[in-house]
This record gives structure tokens, C-alpha cells and sequence, in this order.
């Protein structure tokens, strides 16, 4: 599978207004708009990349973090390989949330096996000068939850926006190397299966 | 009149339609242009709808010895054989030519025994679309317009378009719009040439604001000037008038069959296309007045398809509508909006449209000048039925009002085949006419209200709306009438009569000012369309661009200046700008269950907004049970005899198995249907009778569809 690109879905959760669209901009294209609406829904872009040799094509899906629009958003969790929480380090309630964002994602997202699924955490807004959330309270959290990797981001200076969607993809490829390993060869992985380019969800 | 007519007017005087001193010498009668086997193409339209269609070049067709063939521009079907489109080309041409001279007034119906034709009159161009006799004279009228509207937004000026191309490159056209017109929609769609839309029941209303939104952030680019969303043919949001939409439409689901051939090859997958791939741009013509429109949206046009200010409107006439059928609102209980609108500059306008029919005829028959100077029509519709009669709503001459329910009562209401006389039966459409003068001097008005706000910019279509003749000077423009001018003495006549027209209006409008700026929000809501009507020459059409971005079934399509094809930075910021969204829109939308539709409820609607041009039904689009049969039979002839009838509101019409209900205002007609109910309607009416409980069931019923009639 080294050669050929196989589909990873990425899936951006957290609260509304702690930077979701933004990160998700800043990363495929490169750019800030500081006058983006709410999100609806869901939304996704294409990332081709390629991390430790392997090409993958990261398909980032954003989603709406207020609560009103969560009928819409949690049809999509399924089928994710990755789930980024994502709060503001301005925002403490954001960072409050998080416990919640994740057990929303394992139930809709019929996640099998939740302790060894691979969540990143991202404490977004590191530009703003007045923090709510310290990094060790976060690296805390991340700890105590399951060993989460952290970064803390900006999606207007885009700091380590890039570091953290890499991240999210190695996890990813470990996860599905260690499963070759475990997994006897007679059965079909319908959970983990590498998605050809043909379908997107 | 040339000879053709003279011809025709010998056929007329021998006899009713008999002209057997026309070539092959053929009764005119309609039984000879039942050709049957010529409606045996494969994927054919239906022959009910289009049985004939044609566009003739008089222009073509001057002298004794010129060839009818030489002025048949295209002829559906296109296996008939070349004497049979001669001789209906020929007599259908001379009949015309020869009633609107004689008349004075264009021609727009020519009803025959079995068949009728739709006809617009442009110029030297002569269109006619033949169908059966039961369609509604105004659904078949829309239907030609439509027609005649995708043509030159696609391929620019008639005349321009047939010396640029090769009529058999603009016949593949005309087919491609021919079969978009008719294909997909229901019986229903057609009868009000109505827009199909996604079935906003079955998805989440946020999925609509995501469609608006995306719309309103690419409008962030100045040279977008607006855009609608479709999924799989059908309009999720949209930012333009409803006829522009239907336009864009065509070319939707063109492409939309053409991907998903590429789909089936395998040539491309929609997740690792390039995105060049997915975004195309070709060139698209519009009207002054759409472009108006565009550029200077009244009021706040994208937001009032769904806001709520129209409804409160409809609201509060409907609620004098239906208290009870036989219940006739007085005129002053209408809303004081609506009164302003129609009753106020329409009783200005009274006069010089009804004393100078010919010259206000001859608005319509008029080359671009005339159009040029409605370049403001802030909200052209193209669908007549709903528009003109309201406009014409009162004033109308009582004679030509009876002409018309004589028509309708021969032929359409009662269903039987009409004119047992035999002949030609022609109507001028004197309402349809008055419609247009009345719509063209509020056009007028409007025009001079805008003339002054925008005196001091140095926009070109500003400057345009000053003098037709200059149109011919902005580099994006065309003037067909410049650049194919024979010089004629018809056209200069013409002309200058038009001036006059000009400026006589231009008094009116002047005098009409105060009432146009008071009632300047109602009056645009309910502008009339003059490039419907049909007498006119061609106007003169601005080329843009048309941008359409496709995510599998999802297109986004934006009306752009030309220049944004060249501008990379406008063109990426568009891009990124709706990508994400369109992506998750299209995912939402794909995961919308298709939906089996509701429990049956034991009655039937249909919902026409006129004003966005949707309809709203729980009719599967399937033939149906013999009751939803009627049902679509009944809606048609009411609608008809609606747009026939302006001061009609209210009204059922049964027959043994069913009644059905109907009812409408300036901005909605609505038809309901009780299935199962038992109807006895021997004898005298009896009170009792579960007919008369139908409006009350249909205010009660139809509420929880959105539709109200309370």
C-alpha cells in the first residue's frame, strides 16, 4: 500500500467558533478568512500528501460545532479514520467540551474499539494573547484520556497547522499497520479498509 | 405586405383557411398536418406538447420567386419532408403576416381544429409551436418563450447566431431544448412552465441556508453577479429571476448527462478530478434587463423567495379569496400595495395603450430601440400567465375580454374540440397586449427614477437606458439590428415610431413618478415581463459568462462578467471560497434519503408560486390513478381559464367522479382535490353537497404544507 494512495477521513470536532473552517482552510489552501459564516452541516476538502513515504490523500471534513446543527453533522462521523478535537485556548468552556466532542464522535461514529482509535488534540487561537487554558492543563487532558497527541495551533499564523494534520495521518498509518499484524489474512477488514479514490465517504 | 401575405389573404377570402392558390395547392385544414408518421421519432417530444415547431426567416422570403425553404430556419420534426414544412411554413407565415397587418396587433395564437400554434412574431422571425388543443393557450405561449429564451442565451442573437453558425450546428440546439423543455418534469411542471425544484419537504431547511450562504459568499467577488445551486436538475437556491434560472438549468443537466456518461466510462471519478476539470465557462447573452436586474437587484431579490413579506402579502388577499366560494372581495379590500401597483399607473395608462392599440402593437413588434428603453426591468418573468393577468387586472376593454371567454368556453372548458366551424380561429391576446404596454410604461417610469439615481455613475447600461442606438457602441454588446440592418425602410419606420413611443412614455413616466416611487417594492414584485411578449424584435443581447462548478450531481452556477475568466485571483477566490461547502453540500444532499412519499392524506394539490415561479404538489410524477388524472386535467383547465378570466379567483370544476377546487391571487394559484369524497351533482347544485366544503378542506389541509389560504 506504500505506492498507492489510499483515502484517509479526517474528521475536525469542538465547539463552534474555536477555528475548525479556519484550520481546515489554512491547511489545503493556504489561506485566512477572517469573515467565514458558521459552518452548516459538514464540509470536506482534499489534501494529497505525502508523510514517511507513503501518498496518502487526507480528506479533511470539517463540521459545524454548534449544538443546533448536530443532526446534520453526525451522520458523517462514520467512517473516520482520524477524529482532530479541537478546542480554543481562549475559550476554557471549548476545552470543557472536549470530553463530550469525543463521546459524541465514538457513538455516532460506532467507533469498535474507542481506546485505541486515534484522536489528536489541537488548542487552536495560539496567536491570541489572552489564554483561558493553560498547555498543561491540555497535555493533562491528553494524558489522562488516552495518550492523545497535542499541538497547539494557529490557523492565522498557521503554526503548526501542518505538523498537526501530519500527525493525524502517522497515527492513522500506525494504527492500520499494527492491524495488518494483528489481523489474521482470511478475514476482510470492512472497518479499516484503505478507500480507493472512488468514494469519498 | 409581401406576397406571401397576399397570398394568404386570397386563401382566406376562398374560404376559411382553404387556400388553394398556395402552393401544392393543400386545404389548410389541420387534418393535413396530422402527419403521423412524422411524431414517430425515437425520444421524441411529446407530440401533445410539441407536435410542430419551426422558426421562419421572413426576411428570406421577399420576392415571387424566393423559395419558402429559404426562409425555414429550422423545422421539427426534422424528417418531415421539405414540401409539407414549405407548405406549413408558408401558410402559417402568410396568416400572420396578413392578420397582424390587418389587425394591427401580433398574432399569438392560431387555433385550428385539432392542433393550435403558439406564435411569436419577432422582426422578420416567425416562430410557431404546434400542440394539441387542450394544453392552456398560456402554458403553450410559455413554453414557446421559454424556447425562444434558452436560444439566445446560448447562442446570442437569432439573426447573429444564423450567420455565425451553420443552421444544422444551431438545429442540434434547438433539438437539445426542445427535449430539456419537455424532459423530467411532470404534466404538472409544464402546465405552469414552472421551475423544477428539489423537494424542499424532504431535506433540512439549513441545507437551503448553506445553498444561500455559499451563494452570498462568492457574491463577495464583485464580478459575480449572481448564482443559483442545482442538484441533479433541479434548483436548491437560487439568486436569480426564475427565467434566468430555467436557463441555466439546460445547460445543468446537459452537462449533467455528459458526466455521468464519463462516470459510466470510467474516464473520471468526481474525488480525483482536478478541479480544472470540474469548473467550465462558456459564454451566455443576456437581455438588458436581466443584466439589470442583476446588477441592480430590487430590493433584496435573493432574499424574497423565502421571506416572509410576500406570504403576509398573499396572506392577507387570499384571505378575502376564500371565506367562501361565492364570497367576491370587493377591488378597494385589496391590499394597499397591490391596489398602488396595478390599479394607480395602470388607470394613467389607460389611454394612450387602448386609443394608440397600433403604435403600443407596434412596442411590441419593435427592434431593439423600444427594448433597449425597458432595459430596466428589474424582475423580467417569463411566465405570461401569471404575470399579465394581473397587470391587465380591471382594465381591460370588456370586449376583448368576452372574445377570450368565448375561446375558453368553446374550446377549454368544456374540453370540446373547439372551432366546429372548421377555420382559423386567431386571437391577438388584446389582454396579453395591454399587459405588456402597461408593464412597458411602468418599465418606463421606473426607468426614469433610475436614470436619476444612477445619473451621476458611469456605468455603460445606465448610459444605455438613455438611447437604444447607443447599445451599439459598448464593445460587449450586439446589436443585431445594427450589424444585419438592410436598411429597410420598414425597420427605420419603425424606428422612429418607436421614438415617438419613447417619448410619449417618457411624459407618462414623468407624470407617473411620485406613484412609481411609493409603491416601488409591490411594483417590482409584480413587474410584467415585456420581453414576453412576443411581438418584439430582437433585443439587444450583452454577452457574459457563464462559470458552473460541478461537484457530482451538485452545480454551482454563477453569471459572471466576462472578464472573470482572465482574472486567476477572482477566479481562486471563488473557487476556495465555495469548494469546502459545495463538497458538504453535495454530501448532504446525497444522503438524503430519496424519500417514499407521505401517507396519501386522501386529497391532492398543486401549489403555483407565481412570483418564484415554483410549484409545490403531492402528486407522484407518475400517470397516476385515473382520479390524479383528473386531476392534472382539471388544474389545466383552470389554470387556463385563470389566465384568461383576471377577475376570477375562485373556482371548482367537477365532473362525475371528482371536483376539484381552485383558487388563486396575484402571487399563487392553488388546486385541491378531495379523493373519495362522494360527489352527486345531478340536478340542481344541492347545498349539501360535499363540493362546497372543499375550500374549507383545502385551507385546512393544504396548511400543513405550507400553503396558505386562510
Amino acid at each position: 500500500m506504500a505506492s498507492k494512495s489510499s483515502l484517509l477521513k479526517v474528521i475536525l470536532l469542538g465547539d463552534g467558533g474555536v477555528g475548525k473552517s479556519s484550520l481546515m482552510n489554512r491547511y489545503v489552501t493556504n489561506k485566512f478568512d477572517t469573515h467565514l459564516f458558521h459552518t452548516i452541516g459538514v464540509e470536506f476538502l482534499n489534501k494529497d500528501l505525502e508523510v514517511d513515504g507513503h501518498l496518502v490523500t487526507m480528506q479533511i471534513w470539517d463540521t459545524a460545532g454548534q449544538e443546533r446543527f448536530r443532526s446534520l453533522r453526525t451522520p458523517f462521523y462514520r467512517g473516520s479514520d482520524c477524529c482532530l478535537l479541537t478546542f480554543s485556548v481562549d475559550d476554557n468552556q471549548s476545552f470543557l467540551n472536549l470530553a463530550n466532542w469525543k463521546k459524541e464522535f465514538i457513538y455516532y461514529a460506532d467507533v469498535k474499539e474507542p481506546e485505541s482509535f486515534p484522536f489528536v488534540v489541537l488548542g487552536n487561537k495560539l496567536d491570541v494573547t489572552e489564554r483561558q487554558v493553560s498547555t498543561e492543563d491540555a497535555q493533562q487532558w491528553c494524558r489522562e484520556n488516552g495518550n492523545y497527541p497535542y499541538f497547539e495551533t494557529s490557523a492565522k499564523d498557521a503554526t503548526n497547522v501542518a505538523v498537526a494534520f501530519e500527525e493525524a495521518v502517522r497515527r492513522v498509518l500506525a494504527m492500520e499497520d499494527r492491524g495488518d499484524h494483528l489481523i489474521p489474512t482470511d478475514t476482510v477488514n470492512l472497518h479499516r479498509k484503505p478507500r480507493s479514490s472512488a468514494t469519498c465517504c | 405586405m409581401n406576397t406571401q401575405g397576399m397570398q394568404l389573404a386570397r386563401g382566406l377570402r376562398d374560404g376559411k383557411g382553404r387556400s388553394e392558390g398556395a402552393r401544392g395547392g393543400l386545404p389548410l385544414k389541420d387534418e393535413s398536418l396530422d402527419f403521423p408518421t412524422l411524431m414517430a421519432e425515437t425520444g421524441a417530444p411529446d407530440p401533445r406538447w410539441c407536435s410542430y415547431f419551426f422558426l421562419y426567416d421572413g426576411s428570406k422570403v421577399k420576392e415571387e420567386g424566393d423559395p419558402t425553404r429559404a426562409g425555414i430556419c429550422y423545422f421539427y420534426p426534422k424528417d418531415t419532408p421539405l414540401e409539407q414544412q414549405e407548405l406549413l411554413c408558408g401558410q402559417l407565415a402568410g396568416v400572420c403576416r396578413c392578420v397582424s397587418e390587418l389587425s394591427c396587433s401580433p398574432v399569438r395564437l392560431l387555433r385550428l381544429r385539432r392542433r393550435k400554434f403558439a406564435i411569436c412574431m419577432r422582426g422578420d422571425f416567425l416562430w410557431a409551436l404546434g400542440c394539441a388543443v387542450e394544453i392552456p393557450d398560456v402554458s403553450i405561449h410559455g413554453f414557446l418563450e421559454q424556447l425562444i429564451g434558452l436560444f439566445c442565451f446560448y447562442n446570442g442573437p437569432v439573426r447573429q447566431s444564423y450567420q455565425l453558425h451553420s443552421p444544422e450546428e444551431l438545429a442540434i440546439q434547438w433539438g437539445l431544448y426542445l427535449s430539456h423543455l419537455q424532459g423530467g418534469a411532470t404534466e404538472l411542471h409544464h402546465i405552469f412552465s414552472s421551475l423544477r425544484t428539489i423537494d424542499s419537504t424532504r431535506i433540512d431547511p439549513l441545507l437551503l441556508l448553506k445553498a444561500a450562504l455559499i451563494l452570498q459568499a462568492c457574491q463577495r467577488c464583485s464580478l459575480v453577479l449572481a448564482g443559483c445551486i442545482l442538484y441533479c436538475g433541479r434548483v436548491v437556491s437560487t439568486q436569480m429571476p426564475p427565467d434566468l434560472t430555467a436557463k441555466v438549468l439546460v445547460n445543468e443537466t446537459e452537462a449533467n448527462n455528459q458526466d455521468l456518461k464519463h462516470l459510466a466510462n470510467g474516464v473520471t471519478s468526481p474525488d480525483s478530478t482536478p478541479l480544472s476539470s470540474s469548473v467550465t465557462s462558456i459564454p451566455v447573452f443576456l437581455t438588458p434587463s436581466e443584466l439589470h436586474a442583476l446588477r441592480c437587484p430590487p430590493v433584496d431579490w435573493a432574499c424574497r423567495s423565502h421571506c416572509l413579506p410576500l406570504q403576509a402579502n398573499q396572506t392577507k388577499k387570499s384571505r378575502l379569496l376564500s371565506r367562501t366560494l361565492s364570497d367576491t372581495p370587493a377591488p378597494e379590500s385589496e391590499p394597499p400595495s397591490l391596489d398602488s401597483t396595478f390599479r394607480t399607473p395602470n388607470s394613467h395608462q389607460t389611454m394612450p395603450c387602448s386609443t394608440r392599440s397600433s403604435l403600443s402593437d407596434e412596442m411590441c413588434f419593435s427592434p431593439s430601440p423600444s427594448l433597449n428603453a425597458f432595459s430596466h426591468t428589474p424582475l423580467p418573468q417569463h411566465h405570461p400567465g401569471s404575470c399579465d393577468q394581473v397587470l391587465a387586472n380591471g382594465t381591460q376593454l370588456t370586449g376583448s375580454q368576452e372574445v377570450w371567454q368565448g375561446q375558453g368556453q368553446d374550446g377549454s372548458i368544456l374540453g370540446a374540440p373547439h372551432g366546429e366551424n372548421g377555420g382559423i380561429s386567431e386571437s391577438h391576446e388584446g389582454s396579453h397586449n395591454r399587459g405588456d404596454c402597461y408593464g412597458d410604461s411602468v418599465k418606463e417610469e421606473r426607468r426614469h427614477e433610475e436614470d436619476r439615481e444612477v445619473a451621476n455613475e458611469t456605468e455603460p447600461h445606465g448610459a444605455n437606458a438613455q438611447s437604444g442606438e447607443e447599445q451599439s457602441h459598448r464593445n460587449n454588446s450586439w446589436n443585431p439590428n445594427n450589424s444585419c440592418k438592410d436598411g429597410s425602410p420598414e425597420d427605420e419606420e419603425e424606428e422612429s415610431r418607436n421614438a415617438d413611443n419613447r417619448l410619449m412614455r417618457k411624459e407618462q413616466g414623468s407624470h407617473n413618478e411620485e406613484e412609481s416611487l411609493s409603491s416601488e417594492g409591490a411594483q417590482k414584485d409584480e413587474a410584467p415581463t415585456c420581453m414576453s411578449s412576443s411581438g418584439a424584435s430582437e433585443p439587444t443581447l450583452v454577452a457574459m459568462t457563464l462559470y458552473q462548478h460541478r461537484v457530482r450531481g451538485l452545480v454551482l452556477a454563477l453569471l459572471v462578467e466576462p472578464n472573470f475568466q482572465s482574472d486567476a485571483a477572482a477566479m481562486e477566490e471563488v473557487h476556495h471560497s465555495s469548494l469546502a461547502s459545495l463538497n458538504g453540500l453535495e454530501a448532504h444532499l446525497r444522503s438524503t434519503t430519496v424519500g417514499t412519499p407521505g401517507p396519501p392524506g386522501g386529497y391532492t394539490f398543486a401549489h403555483y408560486d407565481c412570483l418564484q415561479n415554483t410549484l409545490t404538489t403531492n402528486l407522484s410524477g407518475g400517470a397516476g390513478s385515473p382520479q390524479e388524472r383528473s386531476f392534472v386535467r382539471a388544474t389545466s383547465l383552470l389554470h387556463s381559464q385563470f389566465s384568461q378570466s383576471v377577475t376570477l379567483q375562485e373556482t371548482i370544476v367537477r365532473s362525475a367522479g371528482a371536483a376539484v377546487y381552485g383558487t388563486r391571487s396575484a402571487a399563487q394559484e392553488t388546486y385541491f382535490l378531495q379523493q373519495g369524497a362522494t360527489v352527486r351533482n345531478s340536478g340542481v347544485p344541492n347545498p349539501q353537497d360535499s363540493a362546497f366544503s372543499l375550500p374549507s378542506k383545502a385551507r385546512h389541509r393544504l396548511l400543513k404544507h405550507g400553503v396558505n389560504l386562510l
